[in-house]
């Protein structure tokens, strides 16, 4: 109980401590929350459900062995953004810490909910800190660029609302088991349109090709520390929406009816999303674009909806959150000591901070997806269970380790080497290689050993019937 | 019964009391009987009435009561500021809005259609005057001329499909006029015409396309205290006769007037939100938002017996009465949304209080508005499924209205200048707050 209200008692008491130690606050708080949540999962067996009742009549929880996984992702990267901004003004403030709690308060409600209800109440509650977060810390010349993120996932979340009330209603049940035991055969092509809804609200977050046109503009705009909340965690909801509640309850003619549209567009997402990416300037842009190329290809693989497929997913959704934390401080990183994220203005830091050029080396082999590394696992099997179900899809689907690698590379070799432009440049703060240094390990882990986090969440991962 | 006989009589004492020129003993008086009223209304049947012979008259629930007393109580709170200036008619102000309440408790619950004729006179005579109140600008009066002329009309109206029904049926019990119209009279000529007129006047008095257009007028001549009491309190009671009238006596035509009331719904929704998108005056927006509210709040229609509206007008009285109290605390005069730039960094409570309500009227989880949304699509999306999708989509523009003004009053000033509330303004801002968020209880 503690482990989901904490961050709410958190988010209320960073209004009331004095500015001068909210940063210290926020870290040693998130810290907290995380050394929790790992206790927690120690005393976990993980074939169990720890139910949470606080009497509500709508929300309940429980959580599963893939909850605890993604709470403990949650609380790792609200740790690991409150750490990476330790040396940044943004921390000091303290409507960013209490707005961080309130977004880690809604994701682990989101993951650890046990109703469809409770799931859109705290999937639409993780949009208020996040909007708030954009809108005071981030550079929005004008609030278009603010309204059109918002709206974009607004109108996703109500087409979601539509399908939640039509599925109580088509199935009177409201919690995950009940409705996993539902049988959803007899609504015929109403299942479709309810699988529709739940679709296009996630198809914005992830987001899937066509609905893409907001990531990129709020990434740059977006603080650094927003938009590693927002592509670090707040995607993940999306995926795990799919993961968990989606394609388990609409298994059947929904399933099969979007299965190939939506790999479709994953796919187009991944070749798109590299291509687009190798022609930007801009080192934020391009990390957006390369997060729709990764994102694409998770959608894609998760739409086969195959035990083992689902359970390397996690591996990849993992391995995605650690990547853009990582590549975002960096791009922060360049951003804050050089005031310019241009491409064509930087050049030859490897010399001046050459900790930095490590760290950033190791971090773009871990998003290279080279072997021991978390990523190549992942995409490794993602690609082939695509190839499995078509080899064209399979073939298209790898080029991301072509493109990826060609943008990756130029994202780190122009600023990295080549002529000296930039003379002057503060090598790390030790918060920045703490940071750098966990993400890596826990890369590298994931590559060497995955079965354990594999292992994990497959006690959860239902066996689909067909 | 009771309920009323207190509101009447507390309204007759303030009339007294206000001719002491002390704003404080009127504004006590009326708090007292509204207070009174509500108290009534919740312990009504467990004690014997002594208009017990009336209170088979108007079968009213107690519930509903509550809310309107309860509205209203926040309203003349929210409000105080101005009335107080015009010490000399204090009483006036609060013994007419008393009034007026009596003609929304009776009209909210009839089981006849003249009581609720009459009842709805009560309710708008009074109002007539409110709006006319500010007797130096003559924005008031033309809005005052307007809401008269147009409101009489469609009093007329209605009194006219009354007339109508009751040809058809010879009764004005709502029961009566049921079981006849259930025997297939409803199909003849005259019932229809009837329905159809009482549809018209109601549409006109809860403020729905097509018989919107006073709105905006009405609502920019109008002071905002007034505002706070017509926006909410007229609504809460013409929705809940409409669905009283529509879904008991038109119960068997429901498949005639259902495909009107979607188009209603629909209209509403866009045009309200399409047009509050480009305001650049408070009060107009506020109107216009109320316009698609009230395009929401005929959802309820769609399925009457399930269907729970309470909540839904609940959180849109508070969230609409928290922005009316901020924005004549910061502009009364000049009633621009320009003045709206940074306003929650000057006073705390304001910050709030608006965010709670931008959001809860925007329908974002977990604040009331949502859940009264919910609630009402929750009942109405079986039944019309095409319109529930539309009014989702209305709705995201909705957000959008509501966001920018949330986006602007956001805005970090580079010079605060505090503004100072005084207490009742913090109370009603509290109050909002407390409810916005109380909407949790429900989960």
């Amino acid at each position: 109980m503690a482990l989901i209200l904490l961050p709410l008692v958190f988010s209320l008491v960073a209004w009331f401590i004095p500015s001068n130690i909210t940063r210290i606050f926020g870290l040693i708080a998130s810290a907290a929350t995380l050394v929790l949540s790992s206790v927690a999962v120690c005393y976990f067996e993980p074939s169990e459900h720890l139910l949470i009742d606080f009497g509500l009549r709508f929300v309940r929880f429980s959580i599963d062995s893939l909850g605890f996984t993604m709470i403990l992702l949650t609380n790792a990267v609200i740790f690991l953004v409150f750490l990476s901004n330790f040396k940044r003004s943004i921390t000091n403030e303290k409507r960013f810490t209490a707005l961080a709690f309130l977004m880690q308060f809604g994701l682990l409600g989101v993951f650890t909910t046990n109703t469809i209800l409770g799931f859109y109440i705290f999937w639409e509650l993780t949009l208020l800190p996040i909007f708030l977060i954009l809108y005071w810390f981030g550079s929005f010349d004008k609030p278009r660029a603010l309204l059109q993120f918002f709206l974009y996932t607004l109108l996703g979340s109500l087409a979601m609302l539509l399908s939640v009330i039509g599925l109580m209603h088509a199935t009177n049940q409201q919690t995950y088991e009940a409705l996993l035991a539902a049988d959803l055969s007899s609504l015929g092509n109403t299942s479709i349109f309810l699988m529709g809804g739940f679709l296009l609200a996630f198809a914005v977050k992830i987001p899937l090709f066509p609905f893409h046109t907001w990531q990129a503009e709020t990434y740059t705009k977006a603080p650094t520390a927003g938009t590693m909340l927002l592509s670090a965690i707040m995607l993940k909801m999306a995926l795990f929406g799919l993961l968990k509640w989606v394609l388990p309850i609409f298994d059947g003619i929904a399933t099969d009816f979007w299965r190939w549209p939506i790999i479709t567009l994953g796919i187009i997402g991944v070749v798109y999303g590299a291509v687009v990416a190798i022609r930007q300037q801009d080192l934020k842009t391009l990390f957006a674009y390369a997060s729709l190329s990764h994102l694409g290809l998770i959608a894609a693989a998760l739409m086969l909806n195959n035990f083992d497929t689902n359970q390397i997913a996690v591996v990849q959704i993992v391995n995605h959150s650690i990547v853009s934390i990582g590549l975002f401080l960096a791009a922060g990183i360049i951003e804050q000591r050089l005031g310019t994220r241009e491409l064509g203005q930087l050049g030859g830091i490897a010399k001046v901070a050459p900790r930095f050029a490590f760290w950033f080396a190791v971090l773009t082999f871990v998003s290279l997806s080279v072997p021991f590394t978390a990523g190549f696992i992942g995409e490794f099997f993602l690609i082939k269970a695509l190839f499995s179900a078509n080899a064209l899809t399979g073939f298209l689907a790898s080029t991301t380790l072509v493109l990826g690698a060609v943008y990756m590379l130029k994202a780190y070799q122009a600023p990295m080497f080549g002529p000296t432009i930039n003379a002057t440049f503060e090598d790390l703060h030790w918060s920045e290689i703490a940071v750098f240094a966990i993400l890596s390990i826990a890369a590298i882990y994931l590559g060497l050993a995955p079965q354990c986090l594999t292992d994990f969440v497959a006690h959860s991962l239902t066996q689909p019937t067909h | 019964m009771d309920s009323i006989v207190i509101l009447f009589i507390s309204g007759l004492l303030g009339l007294f009391v206000g001719m002491q020129k002390k704003p404080l003993f009127s504004i006590f008086i009326a708090s007292l009987g509204l207070i009174g009223a509500g108290v009534a209304a919740y312990f009504k049947g467990s004690y014997v009435s002594p208009f017990a012979s009336y209170a088979q008259f108007i079968p009213t629930q107690g519930l509903v009561i509550i809310l309107l007393c309860a509205v209203t109580l926040l309203a003349m709170l929210g409000g105080y500021k101005r009335y107080k200036s015009d010490d000399e008619h204090t009483g006036d102000y609060f013994a007419l809005i008393l009034f007026s309440v009596c003609g929304a408790i009776i009209m909210a619950q009839p089981n006849d259609l003249m009581l609720f004729f009459i009842g709805l006179e009560i309710l708008s005579i009074p109002i007539y005057v409110l709006v006319g109140i500010e007797k130096g600008s003559s924005r008031s009066a033309e809005a005052a001329v307007k809401y008269f002329f147009t409101g009489s009309f469609a009093s007329a109206i209605l009194l006219f499909g009354i007339a109508l029904l009751y040809g058809a049926t010879g009764s004005f019990q709502i029961i009566e006029i049921q079981s006849n119209l259930a025997i297939g009279i409803w199909q003849s000529p005259m019932a229809i015409i009837g329905s159809l007129f009482l549809l018209a006047g109601f549409t006109f008095k809860i403020g729905a396309v097509p018989f919107h257009f006073w709105g905006p007028d009405v609502y920019d001549g109008a002071s905002n205290s007034v505002l706070m009491y017509m926006s909410t309190v007229v609504k809460i009671a013409g929705i809940y006769a409409i669905i009283n009238v529509f879904g008991q006596v038109f119960r068997d035509s429901y498949a005639f007037w259902i495909d009107l009331i979607c188009i209603i719904i629909v209209l509403s929704m866009f045009y309200g939100y399409i047009t509050a998108w480009k305001q650049t005056s408070f009060r107009r927006l506020i109107a216009y938002s109320s316009i698609a509210n009230a395009g929401l709040m005929l959802f309820a229609l769609a399925d009457i017996h399930n269907s729970n509206i309470f909540l839904f007008v609940t959180a849109y009285a508070v969230a609409t009465i928290a922005l009316v109290v901020v924005n004549f605390a910061v502009n009364d005069d000049t009633d621009s949304l320009a003045n709206w730039e940074g306003i929650a960094w000057r006073n705390p409570v304001i910050g709030v209080a608006l965010v709670l309500a931008l959001f809860s009227l925007a329908g974002i989880p977990p604040f009331a508005g949502f859940f009264g949304k919910f609630s009402l699509l929750w009942s109405a999306a079986p039944h019309v499924p095409y319109t529930a999708i539309l009014a989702l989509i209305a709705s995201v523009i909705g957000a959008f209205v509501y966001l920018r003004l949330m986006i602007s009053a956001l805005k970090k000033p580079k010079v605060t200048m505090p503004i100072h509330l005084s207490f009742e303004q913090v109370l009603v801002l509290v109050l909002t707050s407390l409810t916005t968020i109380g909407a949790l209880y429900f989960i």
